[in-house]
């Protein structure tokens, strides 16, 4: 390693020093919420001060196996916003029910540091670990509230199906460094490539390729990869569910960029087919169980699966032949994070107190007992139903414009994702539903976010609104995609 | 002076201000949201007597880039067809949100603030000419009308207004790939590149030259007449239309009929029909006799109704249905009628869901049974009833007879059986219209008006203020159609000129 390495690769460095920072801080002043809270933001701060700084170069550290571009730049802060943002939702709801800052700070930014790390990763090795380094701190965080029975449970069955789905996974890699004989990407794309044009796949490589499929549909949780999704998501403390819902969904997607699109390009073809059911399965099957939830959070882990489907039509795009569908991957990606998490945060700010369900019934009356709170979170659910002029809207109209230019059987998902996105429009509406047109049955507890929450419930409305009244950020989006070697 | 951008952005400036307006204000709010109507209405008018009837082409046309990756534009720009359509909403805007200030004493801003949005969507779905800027405002429609029928709605609002938006999303999200489609079609056939793709002036032209393959224009119609035929509402896509309708508070029932049904209409005639000529002709004969099933369904339905506004409803589906049969009978007569018919039809139903409001507003009831003799105590508004009641009937002289005497004119030349049948209908017409009259105006006063005693008041200023512009411009149009069809000469041009590619071709 030399110092140039370190100038590389310093936005993991510095996260990974914050996050010890934050332990060193509560053993020193124990119980000091402000001075956690002012290192963790602000060491935060420092990541993306440091990326800012790296934006627009590129290079590479440890022979190759760490890159930085354009991609790894603009996944980069996706994950340090996400960080940002989890820290501001959650402060409120620990507080409230005596759970520690600290920990939760330093467990959030070790998973955040493991999802740069991935997005940084050209070998598949370094992959495996960051994506290890991404989950582990998961299964705690969902475990977090210890003496609630629910969050312990999703936290045994996100473990449990986690793990088992990582060796699945590196079970996969393996095959594909037995017959390549290599595992860095590059390395893996030429060999393959000679492979694929010396006929039919082996079924070595035929199996290395399920492998890593179920591996990684595990990860992004999507059907039938998805059992473990709604159980862990509605037994984990709200904010966490938060994070949970974009952080380690864009993690595999990161994965799913330098894994498939870059080191598996050459099966194109192969992986295409399974791309389309998948996503027709995921997005329908997600769609149709959401329509049935009575509790936001459980209706808002299931919708996120049928995101999931319509991210991976962006991927089918792409196999289909259309660079645009990783653009628009991309773009979704960040649109979804900043509107999910806004709606998850208000489903947050109802259970302030230790008690409230998130039962949809909570919801009623929001918009008049709180008009901020029930605009938003209108907001925030339009966009997710995929109406101009928000975010949302514009990263369906991108992956649905890429299916479309792909053609064939592409255009027939393109036209079921938009069916989907109809269906949704069901549940989705039916929060505002209750917010505004229906009376609350019993006085409800008033809400009273504090300064932290809202600065965070303005960013995530402001970049809903943004990316919807300026959707030429996808030029971001693009030229991140760009920087893969495909 | 970018009158266009104007026209929209009144509306929007007024609700960004109602917003930061203190809620308890009522009075404040309901004027400033009229005084913003107005204004909006009078730019509307400034355009239409800017606006030069010769020429054919848009004109007012505003041009900026929005996203020139996709080369998605902010343009907007009007034809004849257009300002008529402009007019006709701010028109009925002003109207609407003048007759909410009484019923409407619930939540007042946030009502106001989706008036006003709707507004802006309207318009801009009428002047918007990039297919994606026509997207965006057609959805934009969607949401305040979703609130306002659901908020301020009836008994069964949340199935109503949850039946409208299903029902208008599943056709506009298969428009919108039908747009990508067309854009990704244009864009191949330049090379790569995006410039214009969404432009409907391009494509228009690129249409003309009979550049978009059959199998593209048979699928992307498809697409597009199930997202305009739901909004119209055609038959068998109509059953959304009764329910929000009966639930809709008054005056979001004026605009739903006045406009709403009228985006779907202009919808076929200015992008389903002249950009995929050879899919029209294909299924010119199916929706024709859509069409005619709509406008006899239609009727019979309204005849056993039993409740004021789902009547009025129902023979929306059937005067809508002329409007469909002219535009698809691609002839002059026929195109000018249903252009006409549109604006009547805005007009008069527009009318007459005022009018059911005032009985509602005095009587919270609508049900035709327990009416009867209302001519005894309210003569004035009997009579402004009968004369909207005539008019929708088709009395000669008064607009509802040109329209659909020039659709007839016009469909007899291509098939006289389906011209017969419709005119049949006018005799069902004046059926279900002129019974519902009778049993509500005259003979003894019922027994339930009797028991509400005083409250049945004649109509007071503000109503009649409301309902006086629909009347006079009923009659102006009745006599002399020629101020709306001078407009429509050159627009008539350029659709029959685009239809005729396919015939020729």
């Amino acid at each position: 390693m030399s110092w140039a390495d370190l100038g590389t690769i310093a936005p993991v460095v510095v996260a990974v020093l914050v996050a010890a920072a934050i332990l060193i801080v509560d053993m020193i002043l124990p119980g000091r919420r402000n001075a956690i809270l002012v290192t963790a933001l602000g060491g935060l701060g420092v990541v993306a001060v440091v990326l800012l700084a790296q934006a627009g170069h590129s290079g590479e550290a440890f022979g190759g196996a760490y890159s930085l571009d354009n991609l790894t730049v603009f996944l980069d802060f996706l994950f340090v916003s996400i960080a940002i943002l989890t820290l501001l939702f959650a402060v409120d709801y620990l507080e409230s029910r005596g759970l520690p800052i600290a920990e939760f700070a330093a467990i959030l930014i070790f998973a955040v540091t493991g999802a740069m790390l991935i997005a940084a990763s050209t070998d598949l090795l370094l992959l495996f670990v960051a994506l290890e380094l991404m989950v582990l701190p998961g299964y705690m965080l969902v475990g977090f509230a210890r003496r609630d029975p629910y969050s312990t449970e999703g936290a045994i069955k996100y473990f449990l199906l986690g793990s088992f789905s990582s060796a699945i996974l590196l079970f996969g890699l393996a095959y594909v460094w037995g017959i390549t004989g290599t595992t860095r990407v590059d390395g893996v794309a030429a060999a393959l490539a000679k492979v694929v044009a010396g006929g039919p796949l082996s079924p070595g490589l035929a199996m290395g390729l399920a492998f890593m499929s179920a591996g990684v549909a595990f990860k992004m949780a999507a059907v039938p990869f998805h059992y473990w999704t709604p159980d862990a998501y509605q037994g984990s403390p709200t904010p966490v569910t938060a994070y949970l819902s974009v952080g380690p969904k864009v993690g595999a997607f990161a994965i799913v960029l330098r894994l498939f699109a870059e080191a598996l390009g050459p099966l194109k073809a192969d992986w295409l087919p399974i791309v389309i059911v998948l996503a027709a399965a995921t997005m329908t099957l997600g769609n149709l169980v959401a329509i049935t939830q009575d509790n936001v959070k459980r209706m808002l882990a299931y919708s996120s699966i049928a995101h999931t489907g319509y991210i991976l039509v962006g991927l089918a795009a792409y196999a289909g032949g259309q660079q645009s569908g990783l653009s628009a991957i991309l773009f979704y990606g960040a649109a979804y994070t900043f509107m999910n998490m806004g709606a998850f945060a208000i489903v947050t700010a109802l259970q302030r107190r230790p008690g409230v369900s998130s039962q949809i019934s909570t919801f009623a009356g929001l918009g008049r007992r709180d008009p901020w709170l029930g605009a938003l979170m209108a907001i925030f659910l339009l966009s997710l139903t995929g109406i101009p002029p928000l975010a949302g809207f514009w990263a369906k109209a991108y992956v649905i414009l890429a299916a479309i230019q792909a053609g064939g059987w592409l255009t027939a998902l393109a036209v079921l994702a938009m069916v989907n996105a109809a269906a949704a429009a069901f549940y989705y509406l039916r929060v505002v539903t209750y917010m505004y047109m229906r009376d609350p049955a019993g006085e409800a507890e008033p809400t009273s976010p504090g300064m932290l929450f809202r600065a965070g419930l303005a960013v995530t409305c402001v970049a809903t609104l943004i990316f919807g009244l300026f959707p030429a950020i996808v030029t971001a989006a693009t030229s991140a995609a760009n920087a893969l070697h495909v | 002076m970018p009158v266009l951008s104007l026209i929209i952005l009144t509306p929007l400036v007024g609700a960004l201000l109602i917003a930061v307006l203190p809620s308890n204000e009522a009075h404040l709010i309901r004027r400033t949201a009229l005084a913003f109507a107005l204004l909006a209405w009078v730019f509307s008018l400034v355009l239409l007597a800017a606006f030069a009837f010769g020429p054919a082409g848009f004109q007012f046309v505003e041009a900026t880039d929005w996203i020139p990756t996709f080369g998605i534009q902010y343009k907007v720009g009007v034809d004849g067809l257009s300002v008529l359509m402009v007019v006709l909403t701010t028109t009925l805007t002003w109207i609407s949100i003048l007759a909410s200030f009484k019923p409407i004493q619930d939540r007042v801003k946030g009502y106001m603030i989706s008036f006003l949005v709707l507004e802006v969507g309207m318009i801009g779905v009428f002047v918007a000419l990039d297919l994606f800027l026509f997207y965006i405002f057609w959805e934009i429609v969607l949401v305040p009308m979703y609130l306002i029928i659901g908020i301020w709605g009836g008994a069964n609002r949340l199935y109503a207004t949850m039946k409208f938006v299903l029902y208008t999303l599943v056709g506009s999200l298969l428009m919108l790939v039908a747009i990508l489609a067309t854009a990704f079609a244009y864009q191949t056939g330049h090379a790569g590149s995006w410039v214009g793709a969404f432009d409907y002036q391009a494509l228009a032209a690129w249409a003309a030259g009979g550049h978009f393959a059959n199998d593209l224009q048979i699928l992307a119609f498809l697409a597009l007449f199930l997202a305009f035929a739901i909004k119209v509402p055609m038959f068998p896509f109509h059953t959304w239309l009764p329910d929000a309708h009966t639930e809709a508070p008054t005056a979001g029932s004026v605009i739903l009929a006045g406009v709403l049904l009228k985006l779907g209409a202009y919808g076929l005639i200015r992008f389903a029909v002249p950009l995929f000529p050879f899919a029209a002709h294909t299924f010119a004969w199916p929706i024709i006799v859509l069409s005619v099933v709509a406008i006899v369904y239609g009727a019979i339905v309204s005849i056993v109704q039993p409740d004021l506004k789902r009547l009025v409803a129902y023979s929306s589906v059937s005067h809508m249905g002329f409007v469909t049969l002219g535009i698809f009978t691609f002839s002059a007569a026929a195109y000018q009628g249903a252009v006409l018919q549109m604006i009547n039809h805005g007009l008069i139903t527009g009318g007459l869901f005022l009018l059911v409001g005032v009985i509602y507003e005095r009587t919270h009831d609508r049900s035709i049974a327990k009416m009867g003799g209302i001519a005894a105590v309210m003569p004035i508004y009997a009579t402004v009833f009968g004369f909207f009641i005539l008019a929708s009937a088709g009395l000669p002289g008064l607009s509802g007879f040109v329209g659909e005497f020039l659709v007839f004119v016009g469909s007899f030349g291509m098939a006289p059986v389906i011209a017969v049948a419709s005119i049949i209908v006018m005799v069902l017409a004046a059926t279900y219209l002129l019974w519902m009259f009778q049993r509500l105006a005259f003979g003894e006063l019922s027994e339930f008006f009797r028991g509400l005693g005083g409250h049945l008041t004649d109509l007071d200023r503000t109503e009649l203020i409301t309902l006086a512009p629909l009347a006079f411009l009923i009659v102006v149009l009745g006599l002399f159609p020629s101020l709306v069809l001078d407009l429509l000469r050159a627009p008539t041009q350029v659709f029959l000129a685009a239809v005729g590619v396919a015939v020729g071709g």
